[in-house]
């Protein structure tokens, strides 16, 4: 689903799920990601953090790049190895996630005192801050992909 | 499993008022929150403490909502404490920054001593004025 293939290694460490696109699906994916991250010994932390981080680029997928249309798939596969976890979450692309939300740093101090009542836009940048790696890309048939990493600290 | 809707309620202890939210803080929790938020408004409320019960999920809209409720105390001059959260959620709000407009504690109970401590400082200022 991406460019680069994912990492090599067991193949029982790979797990593939295809959720429809509804908010509280992403909740699916949290629970698997927190569920194969204690199996492999991340601290109590680090799964919260990729609970976090998964859920975030679900719903982003589900919200976004599916805009809520529950027939369209958001696929994501959790790749274990020696060094840590990889998660790819990939959307059909109904809308293309552009640079300007990829790179936005949101501001608290002027999200409040803007008169604008939308004071969200905080998922990608938590993703970021959360995780060890983190890629965005676009498939050939035109979904987004984001791939994030989480190390294994030994 | 899907639709866990968030519980939302309001209640007064020593002249603070609480809202106690249990359950998932999402896209579905704005308008229990920001209801709960008004009702405390209208009675009147100067020091708010949001209690968080139970709630292991709490998200990026989950924190805009929180985010809409502390520009709305800025403006009403109202002071808000953040209570019950995990280490992990602790951690998130201090990240995304919003510590910087609402002290974050463990526990209800040292959010409220912290509250009352503000209210009795308040006080003595307005009296010594």
């Amino acid at each position: 689903m991406s460019d680069s293939p994912p990492p090599t290694g067991d193949e029982g460490r790979v797990i593939e799920l295809h959720l429809p696109s509804r908010l509280g699906y992403e909740k699916v994916a949290m629970d698997t990601a927190s569920a194969m991250a204690k199996r492999m010994g991340f601290a109590t932390d680090r799964v919260d953090s990729l609970r976090t981080a998964v859920s975030e680029a679900v719903t982003n997928a589900i919200e976004h790049g599916n805009q809520h249309d529950a027939a369209m798939k958001v696929v994501v596969i959790f790749t274990g190895s020696e060094e840590g976890l990889t998660i790819d979450v990939a959307d059909q692309g109904r809308k293309r996630l552009d640079a300007a939300a990829i790179d936005r740093l949101p501001d608290i101090h002027q999200v409040i005192h803007s008169d604008n009542d939308d004071k969200g836009g905080w998922g990608i940048w938590l993703i970021k801050e959360l995780m060890d790696e983190v890629q965005f890309s676009v498939a050939p048939t035109g979904g987004n992909q984001l791939r994030m990493v989480i190390h294994l600290d030994r | 499993m899907i639709d866990d809707e968030l519980k939302v309620s309001t209640r007064q202890r020593d002249g603070v008022w609480i809202i106690d939210l249990e359950g998932d803080v999402t896209t579905f929790a704005e308008d229990a929150i920001t209801s709960a938020y008004e009702e405390v408004t209208r009675e009147g409320a100067k020091y708010i403490v949001m209690n968080s019960r139970q709630s292991d999920y709490i998200n990026s809209a989950g924190i805009a909502i929180l985010i809409g409720v502390v520009t709305e105390v800025n403006r009403q001059g109202q002071k808000l404490a953040i209570s019950g959260l995990s280490a992990h959620f602790q951690k998130i709000f201090r990240m995304v920054g919003l510590a910087q407009y609402a002290d974050i504690y463990a526990s209800e109970d040292e959010a409220v001593s912290a509250m009352k401590q503000l209210a009795a400082q308040s006080q003595e200022e307005s009296a010594s004025a």
